[in-house]
């Protein structure tokens, strides 16, 4: 069967700079894809090439095995959820919801007062989007993206201007809206935690391409590089072939016999849910990691204690 | 109220409203002679002497062809140039918005009389299209400076949300700019108009005296009319570009997603 | 890599479409200033130059230009800087751009009834008894000096200069005033500090375009100005469309120079604004 999605060999320069090199991967009906990556390393710009905004230097894009590499945006089956929401001013909610499928000659009454339903914004479908609150409206702008019924719906950090507890809200609310509704999702954030709750699958970017691509937990076990490693953090990094989870190392000796002793600097400590957390500086490796400790450490000097057996190499699962 | 406020309100009315109130009063009584003794005297007959003034109806008549031509074309390409000059960019883009603007640092007045020889090869001499195409030299820059800034105010973003949600171009155009950039619409509507309606010299170079708009007869009235007449010749003027206006406003009516004014919105 | 991917780029082909028809003009109009019977000549340059009528035309037209245009941007920032929150309104805007809706020339016919000697002004003078006879009011439409014109432009572009600066003094953020207000700043240095770096390049276009205009249209002046001293612009069109055809070369000649005083001014005005730009930026990396 052909895949929802499928991209390959993408790449995207910009005048001499490489945003994208050489991407690829496929999308399964009804899967999530989160990718997340650093603020500014080009994953807006896949996006945009993706929903057709911009052409791609090189490479394809197939959907059901059908090439769009080159098909217009506007004639695209794919939706992209904006930043901002971004709804017209001049329209109501209703209007706004109804505005693709309107276009598209698709005039489904059923469609639009189910999305308002869903979205809980059934009250509100005549007022204007200045009336509603910055939740709201982007529940507006996901609404209007769906009543396209398209087959894949991109997300650009859809919730990046919302303040926290709303996002927080927001994030279950769409992910189960989109599980419910069976749409295909491609969703771009720099957060690690959101990318998690929301894909199904994460894609780890850096510097123009995928490091990793796989489901969270086994990013988390086998961390395909050090970029992948320090960026989901949970691992010290030994070199750049070597890795060591944090929960194998320990501030107390080992009665074994190959133990790698490190000296650190007690930065400070936190409380995260109700653990003492220890900010400590390795000097040796230039890195700092975070560690459960027992609250009664002294001092500012202290030892992290790894077994040899527990180092472990990059690469558990690579592309 | 305080005093600031009081104050700017005469300032406006002694400077802006004064005037204007003076032209119609006038329009509306014979000459005003106070030093003989005469007092206000309420009279329509300078109305009755200037709509039957057989040059009059047709002045009118082609200052609106004209007016509405110019209108068109300013819309056509300043929105074109407006759209572009926000979407895109490259490297000459600060030289072409200079070049753009250009025109109205070129006296109006050279360019007639350089266009006028290739208008007459052209056979634009002496008609409309011809009066229309040198109208278009004083607007256009104003057109494509309002259009560019309401489109840049829109925001790139704001215009892919249609394209995403699969509208085809001119769908765009009518169903999310052009609504949204109303004021500027009302903008260039206003500017090129009054503007159209205020030139007589280029008007007369390639109209050649035989399209004849209305500043092409206010000239010669100056001599025969009497103050009153005049007057109401000078409010006429301000009529073609209220009339344009409702005319314009109608018509934004009819774009999609439009509410009557007096309909509630809720 | 392509210089444009994007098809944005037809837009632009009517506005360049357009810009043929200024760029042609002032072209042709300089060929037939240099073009005498056979092959180019300099003569109507040099007759131009020689000729009193001509040169005290342009001294009258700059002179009358300037002051017009500095008195209307000193009275529109005065009032725009004075009144900006209330011109935030619906109605006091449309009141100040009431004058907007009239050409030039109908504005000056206004200035006509309202201050020449058997004016509204001289009659209530008049009737009031400041002045005894309607003559003894001084001459100021269709004047040696120019005063009329002056008044009709000053009052006609007024509102335009508002127009372009409110949206200058709208964006200004009230905190600057306070900041200036609380580092012990007066109110001449509110202006300087707070908005004349705002306003400058404004002002610096708004003063292009009425200088250019001013100086170069011809319903005002044939229509509020003497025979002599006359404005440039009736001036050549009384040569373009005088007697003969003899005159016309001098007619393009004339606005030949003029265009070129014009552009000298407006670089010289990109220029001081380059030099404050450049000096702004180099002051930002210290």
């Amino acid at each position: 069967m052909n895949h929802t999605l499928d991209v390959q060999h993408l790449s995207k320069q910009f005048n001499h700079d490489l945003i994208l090199s050489d991407l690829a991967f496929q999308l399964e009906k009804g899967e999530i894809l989160s990718i997340v990556g650093p603020s500014g390393s080009g994953k807006t710009t896949l996006l945009r090439i993706l929903a057709g905004l911009e052409t791609p230097s090189q490479g394809s894009i197939h959907m059901y095995g059908e090439e769009i590499t080159f098909q217009k945006a506007n004639q695209r089956d794919i939706s992209l959820v904006f930043q901002q929401p971004l709804l017209f001013p001049h329209m109501t909610v209703q209007e706004n919801i109804a505005y693709g499928a309107k276009l598209a000659g698709k005039k489904n009454k059923n469609k639009t007062s189910d999305l308002l339903k869903a979205t809980g914004l059934d009250r509100f479908k005549n007022y204007f989007p200045s009336e509603i609150s910055g939740g709201q409206q982007q529940r507006v702008a996901l609404a209007r993206a769906m009543a396209t019924e398209p087959e894949i719906i991109l997300f650009d950090e859809p919730f990046s201007s919302l303040d926290p507890k709303l996002r927080h809200q927001i994030r279950y609310w769409v992910r189960d809206f989109l599980v419910d509704q069976s749409i295909t999702g491609v969703f771009v954030t720099h957060d690690t935690e959101e990318a998690m709750i929301m894909g199904d699958r994460l894609a780890l970017f850096h510097e123009g391409s995928f490091q990793q691509i796989d489901e969270a937990e086994v990013i988390h076990k086998h961390p395909a590089n050090s970029f992948v490693a320090d960026f989901l953090g949970g691992h010290l990094i030994v070199d750049e072939q070597h890795y060591v989870p944090l929960k194998e190392c320990s501030l107390e000796p080992f009665n074994e016999q190959e133990v790698r002793s490190y000296h650190g600097l007690l930065q400070h400590i936190t409380f995260q849910n109700g653990q003492a957390v220890g900010h400590i500086f390795l000097k040796d490796l230039d890195h700092q990691v975070s560690l459960p400790i027992h609250e009664h450490v002294s001092g500012e000097e202290v030892t992290l204690y790894i077994k040899e057996s527990s180092i472990r190499t990059f690469g558990g699962s690579a592309l | 109220m305080n005093v600031k406020k009081l104050i700017f309100i005469l300032v406006a009315l002694l400077l802006f409203v004064m005037p204007v109130l003076l032209l119609l009063l006038q329009s509306f009584s014979s000459p005003w002679r106070f030093q003989s003794g005469e007092s206000f005297h309420f009279q329509l007959t300078s109305f009755q002497v200037l709509w039957p003034a057989s040059n009059l109806w047709e002045a009118t008549f082609w200052s609106v062809v004209v007016g509405a031509g110019v209108l068109l074309l300013n819309m056509v390409v300043g929105i074109a140039a407006g759209k572009a000059l926000s979407t895109l960019s490259f490297k000459g883009k600060p030289l072409l918005e200079v070049l753009f603007l250009s025109p109205v640092l070129i006296p109006v007045l050279a360019v007639a009389m350089g266009l006028h020889l290739f208008m007459i090869q052209a056979g634009l001499a002496d008609t409309v299209l011809g009066v229309i195409l040198i109208h278009l030299v004083p607007t256009i820059p104003y057109s494509i400076r309002i259009f560019h800034n309401s489109y840049a105010q829109l925001g790139n973003r704001m215009l892919e949300q249609p394209i995403v949600l699969g509208a085809a171009p001119l769908q765009q155009l009518f169903t999310v700019e052009l609504p949204l950039m109303k004021p500027a619409i009302r903008s260039v509507t206003f500017l090129t108009i009054v503007i159209s309606l205020s030139q007589y010299a280029i008007t007369s170079i390639i109209g050649g005296g035989r399209i004849v708009t209305l500043p092409m007869i206010f000239f010669p009235f100056l001599d025969t009319a009497n103050t009153s007449v005049m007057a109401a010749f000078a409010v006429w003027f301000a009529m073609i570009p209220l009339a344009m206006y409702i005319i314009v406003e109608g018509l934004l009516l009819l774009l999609p997603y439009s509410r009557m004014p007096w309909r509630n919105t809720r | 890599m392509k210089l444009f991917n994007n098809k944005s780029v037809y837009l632009l082909i009517p506005a360049l479409l357009f810009l043929l028809l200024p760029l042609y003009g002032f072209f042709a109009a300089i060929v037939q200033s240099l073009s005498g019977g056979s092959g180019w000549t300099l003569e109507y340059y040099s007759s131009l130059f020689e000729s009193s009528r001509f040169l005290s035309a342009i001294w009258f037209s700059i002179r009358t230009t300037l002051i017009a245009t500095i008195l209307s941007l000193i009275i529109g920032v005065l009032i725009t800087r004075s009144f900006y929150p209330y011109l935030e309104h619906h109605v006091p805007r449309l009141l100040v751009w009431l004058p907007m809706l009239f050409p030039h020339f109908v504005w000056g016919y206004m200035i006509i009834l309202l201050l020449s000697e058997t004016g509204l002004a001289a009659q209530l003078l008049v009737e009031a008894g400041v002045i005894t006879d309607s003559s003894a009011f001084p001459i100021w439409t269709r004047d040696p000096q120019g005063i009329g014109i002056i008044i009709t432009y000053i009052w006609k572009e007024v509102p335009f200069v508002i127009l372009m600066l409110l949206p200058v003094y709208s964006s200004i953020k009230p905190g600057y005033y306070d900041l200036v207000e609380t580092l012990g700043g007066s109110k001449v240095r509110q202006f300087t500090a707070v908005e004349w770096p705002a306003i400058f390049p404004v002002l610096m276009e708004i003063a292009l375009i009425v200088f250019s205009f001013t100086i170069s249209a011809y319903e005002v002046p044939a229509l509020m100005g003497t025979t002599f001293p006359e404005m440039i612009s009736v001036l050549s069109y009384e040569w373009f469309y005088g007697s003969g055809w003899e005159d016309r070369p001098m007619a393009f000649a004339a606005m030949v120079s003029l265009s070129l005083l014009i552009l000298a001014f407006s670089a010289a005005g990109f220029s001081i604004l380059q030099k404050k730009r450049w000096r702004a930026m180099r002051g930002r990396s210290v």
